[in-house]
């Protein structure tokens, strides 16, 4: 600790502080313009001036300057006012002042200094930029004008998100913030840019002209969209969510988001938003009241009490946990039925079998923190970013910050395969788990794994012959692989799963399960397993037991029972089957066959479209609860809005119904936050006051073992390419498709073909393509490019139209050809 | 320089094998982003856009920032370069001594203005401060030959002279 006095305060710091840090840590505020705590000191503006005793005779900028013990430091003295009003003379030299039609006008750093500092004349005259202001893309507005050059945007778009659209261009008074070429912004939009900007300079279009900065009322709560579980700043006026607000002090990941939770909010206010109940009356949708939806819904479930065997319940993972238990309840105790499920099963088998199976626990024994305490991170496919781009930022931190050691496997290269040192292993499709049984084969092999872990005889047994070939990867790669991973001192294994990841699957779970047991990896801070489930309330979802138990169906079974006629009942809380399950002819006939079909949720999906009763739900924005992100945080979800139209949450929804058909019922969700307290172990003593802003990560006592898992043969179809799915980096679900942000960048489906295959096929990047499969053809948009390997096609699975499910049916790999149309 | 907007930037098909082969020889070499840049300008004359798209893919270095480098630095030029670049000093000594004129005559006699180029590729002009031999003012060069005490008449001699000059 190094000990100093700052206006006559004694304070005691980290001897890596700066002066900056030491004056915040004892309650004083040093004004900034540059500085920004994520990023690297830049020393840029001098507005951050301050005096030291021990360096008299000029100014120090305290952001940049180490403190030294003893140092005798004065932040506010006449001559530190003189020059930072010079320096925000100059600034305003060229900054127009045209603070009441900007949209940062209330949020920005230049106009609250120069008011603080009574800046209201100018010394000096000079012309104002003129440069021209970039609006070709529809989410963020350049105007350089404003731009006072603190490189922050820069700094962040390299340091945090690894895109590095920015830098400074030109030399002396012509030099300017620009980008490559000086072109328009085409870059992953994640707006981090726009959050650091403290001029107006970067702004928000969708936001532009909606709302002053002060009339907006401030939410906090948490992205609906990816299990990450950022926490977020709603803005919200007159009843509309008009922006998310960036807060540095939200969250692991320091009030940074991705161009979903930054840029995709608008679904809440679509005018595509359900508005009122529907009943299917002469074969069409109509209008009706709750009064009416409601007791047609629960005459149908008390019939079903009789034959619960029929009765069957699909829920979204995007519910609150409140919902989710409530609906557990609802199904298992009241009706009567243990087919409920949630993502077609496989998407959450991973933790529901596999985790269960590896470590006794359906969670992760990691969590988000632990991935900057790693010293070696080992991501199974470099899709990671796509899925959950703000832990992909997170691994940036530590990759390019703490110099922490990436490998990925992966079946196609992707942004995280360019960072500094990163070494990527690409293997064929779908061989995942016999790429992971010889990494454990190799580990065994090299002598390296720890004495005396359960089940090492029936591991090695069943990893004897799983040789990197079978995984299509080099002896040498697998060995240095298995090597580096048992040597480092923590490791930690990211896998993501999802639904557009059949192949992430129980088994892939423990097969890299069992490499981290094998190789001592487990139990200790910065090692493990971080699965990440893929929507907001994934683990939640699994937390409240929304899967079947027992004898009861899984989704796919009870698609199978839709189908069949066993299933005649079907109750859908906000899932879309019709896109996002596998064959979607088969969804489709089956959805069609069920006698009796309700929908909750926020539009008129394709599977809502084919309902007898559809109830408007309410977005995450319109009710309170709890999500649990992936990692097991556990946290609070805040009403920002009042409902939409005749909108219901389906809290609301769910408890109507329980007590109708005479159940429980609640007087609100905190109240089902209290039995998930007293019910659900690992949330015990949780209270929602008590999760304040910050969540709370819940605990788990892992029983870990080793589970030998079994590698499917790939059998590659000749003169086919394989498809692998996936998430598109700008979606999530099927729901951002509403948010105008998401679909404004990644608007339609698409094929991504590599070069080579692309120019065999005399396919070109934006052609219309045909790909057919055993089980069907959709046509989408080529993509031409690097990422994939030869052989191989990737398409992202969020569509509704030229939707990927109509040619896959749930293998990991799909054979298929493509075709220009 | 001036930095070029996008639009400037001719579209080109350009044989990249000989910044493959800069790149190769410098790939090693820590901090190698600038003899890089320098070994493609003096192997084409100018830096092309896909020599950047290609840098930056090598390296592993941002686009942007090749570009922030280029434009930071006078020595490197994003458009085709004339075979012969013609300066005419407007410092001091030689904006007394009349260089202004100097400058406009050969605008009128090539048609191209500052820091641009002849279609034909043959000239570049520019204009720059001090060269150094104010005693000489006014002054032009072109590539390394000096021309002290420039007058309209030199203009057209020089003009002359080096479009009977080969282009390779
Ligand atoms: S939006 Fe994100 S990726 Fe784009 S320039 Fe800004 S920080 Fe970089
Ligand atoms: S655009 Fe904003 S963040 Fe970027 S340098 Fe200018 S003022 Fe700073
Ligand atoms: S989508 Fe995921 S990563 Fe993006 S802001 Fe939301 S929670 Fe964070
Ligand atoms: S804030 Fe310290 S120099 Fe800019
Ligand atoms: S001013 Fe022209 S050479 Fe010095």
């Amino acid at each position: 600790m190094v000990n100093l006095t700052i206006n006559g305060k004694q304070v005691a710091v980290e001897k890596d502080a700066t002066i900056y840090d030491a004056a915040k840590a004892c309650g004083i505020k040093i004004p900034i313009l540059c500085h920004d705590k994520k990023l690297h000191p830049f020393g840029g503006c001098r507005m951050c001036l301050v005096e030291v005793e021990q360096m008299k005779g000029r100014l120090i900028p305290a952001c940049t300057t180490p403190v030294t013990e003893g140092m005798i430091v004065q932040t506010t003295t006449d001559e530190i006012v003189k020059a930072r009003k010079l320096v925000l003379e100059l600034l305003l030299l060229k900054h127009p002042i045209d603070c009441p039609v900007c949209d940062a006008a209330g949020d920005c750093d230049l106009q609250n200094l120069t008011y603080e500092y009574k800046v209201n004349m100018n010394r000096f005259v000079d012309e104002k930029f003129n440069h021209e202001i970039d609006y070709e893309n529809p989410l963020i507005e350049r105007d350089m004008n404003r731009c006072i050059h603190c490189g922050k945007c820069a700094r962040i778009c390299d340091e945090i998100v690894s895109y590095g659209a920015y830098t400074f261009i030109n030399r002396g008074i012509e030099a300017k913030m620009g980008t490559e070429f000086d072109g328009p912004l085409n870059c992953e939009f994640c707006g981090s840019c726009v959050s650091v900007c403290p001029v107006g300079a970067l702004n928000s279009r969708p936001f532009k002209f909606k709302a002053r900065w002060w009339a907006l009322q401030k939410t906090k709560s948490v992205c609906s969209y990816c299990g990450t579980g950022c926490q977020l700043t709603l803005g919200t006026k007159d009843g509309k969510v008009l922006t998310t607000i960036y807060d540095e002090n939200q969250g692991f990941h320091n009030g940074q988001l991705c161009t979903r939770g930054r840029f995709g909010y608008q679904f809440v206010n679509s005018d595509k938003r359900l508005t009122a109940p529907l009943i299917r009356k002469n074969g069409k949708l109509q209008e009706a009241t709750w009064e009416e939806a409601l007791a047609e819904v629960t005459s149908r479930l008390a019939a079903g009490k009789s034959d619960p065997a029929s009765v069957a319940a699909l829920a979204t993972p995007r519910l609150t946990n409140e919902e989710l238990f409530l609906f557990g309840k609802l199904f298992r105790g009241t009706v009567g039925t243990d087919n409920i499920d949630h993502s077609a099963g496989y998407a959450h088998e991973a933790l529901t079998k596999g985790a269960v199976a590896s470590f006794g626990v359906a969670a992760s024994p990691a969590e988000i923190a632990d991935v900057q305490k790693s010293n070696l991170l080992l991501v199974v496919k470099s899709d990671a970013y796509e899925t959950h781009p703000v832990i992909g930022f997170e691994i940036n931190l530590g990759v390019k910050r703490k110099g922490i050691a990436l490998r990925i496997v992966s079946d196609k290269k992707g942004k995280l395969t360019r960072l500094p040192g990163a070494k990527t292993t690409v293997h064929a499709p779908g061989n995942e788990v016999a790429l992971f049984n010889a990494l454990c084969k190799s580990v065994i092999d090299q002598g390296l794994a720890v004495e005396g872990v359960a089940g090492l005889d029936a591991l090695k047994a069943a990893v004897a012959d799983a040789t990197a070939e079978k995984a299509g990867v080099s002896a040498e790669e697998i060995a240095a692989i298995a090597k580096e991973f048992a040597s480092a001192e923590k490791a930690l294994i990211i896998l993501p799963i999802g639904q557009g990841y059949p192949g992430h699957n129980a088994a892939l779970a423990n097969a890299a399960a069992n490499l981290a047991i094998l190789t001592g990896q487990v139990g200790k801070e910065g090692a493990g397993l971080l699965i990440m489930g893929e929507k907001n309330n994934s683990q939640g979802a699994v937390d409240m037991g929304i899967y079947p138990k027992g004898t009861g169906l899984n989704a796919a079974a009870i698609i199978d029972g839709c189908a069949n006629g066993n299933v005649k009942t079907l109750f859908v809380a906000g899932e879309n089957p019709v896109v996002s399950y596998p064959n979607r002819a088969k969804v489709e006939k089956a959805l069609e066959n069920v006698e009796f079909m309700v929908v909750s949720d926020l539009f008129l999906t394709e599977t809502a479209a084919l309902a007898d009763v559809v109830l408007p739900a309410c977005s995450f924005a319109e009710k309170s609860g709890t999500f649990t992100s992936l990692g097991r945080r556990v946290q609070n979800v805040r009403k920002a809005i009042p409902a939409i139209g005749l909108a219901k949450s389906d809290f609301e929804i769910l408890n109507a119904i329980s007590q109708a058909l005479g159940g429980a019922r609640y007087n609100n969700q905190g109240e089902v936050f209290t039995e998930i307290a007293a019910s659900v172990p690992a949330y015990k003593g949780l209270t929602q006051a008590g999760l304040k802003d910050e969540g709370a990560v819940y605990p788990v006592a892992l029983a870990a073992k080793l589970v030998p898992a079994a590698a499917k043969a790939a059998a590659p179809a000749a003169g086919k390419l394989a498809l692998v799915t996936g998430s598109a980096l700008y979606h999530c679900g099927t729901m951002s498709r509403f948010g105008e942000g998401p679909m404004y960048v990644c608007p339609d489906a698409y094929a991504e073909l590599n070069v080579a295959d692309a120019a065999a096929l005399k396919v070109e990047e934006g052609d219309q393509v045909t790909v057919t499969s055993g089980t069907g053809a959709v046509q989408v948009v080529a993509k031409v490019g690097k990422r994939v390997p030869q052989g191989v096609v990737f398409s992202p699975y969020h569509f509704g139209e030229g939707s990927v499910n109509t040619i896959t049916d749930g293998a990991e790999v799909t054979y298929v050809s493509v075709a220009k149309k | 320089m001036s930095n070029a907007p996008a639009e400037e930037i001719p579209a080109e098909e350009i044989d990249l094998t000989e910044a493959n082969e800069v790149i190769d020889k410098y790939l090693k070499l820590p901090g190698n982003l600038m003899p890089v840049l320098q070994g493609i300008q003096d192997a084409y004359g100018y830096v092309p856009k896909p020599t950047i798209d290609l840098v930056a893919e090598r390296l592993n270095v941002y686009p942007s920032q090749i570009y922030g480098v280029l434009t930071f630095y006078a020595q490197f030029h994003l458009k085709p370069r004339g075979r012969f670049i013609i300066r005419v000093c407007v410092g001091t000594a030689c904006h007394v001594q009349g260089a202004e004129r100097i400058t406009e005559t050969f605008f009128g006699r090539l048609g191209i203005g500052h820091a641009e180029t002849t279609p034909d590729l043959r000239y570049t002009f520019e204009k720059v401060a001090c060269l150094g031999a104010c005693g000489m003012a006014p002054l032009a060069m072109v590539n390394d030959d000096t021309f002290g005490k420039m007058t309209v008449q030199k203009v057209d001699e020089i003009i002359e002279t080096y479009n009977a000059r080969p282009m390779k």
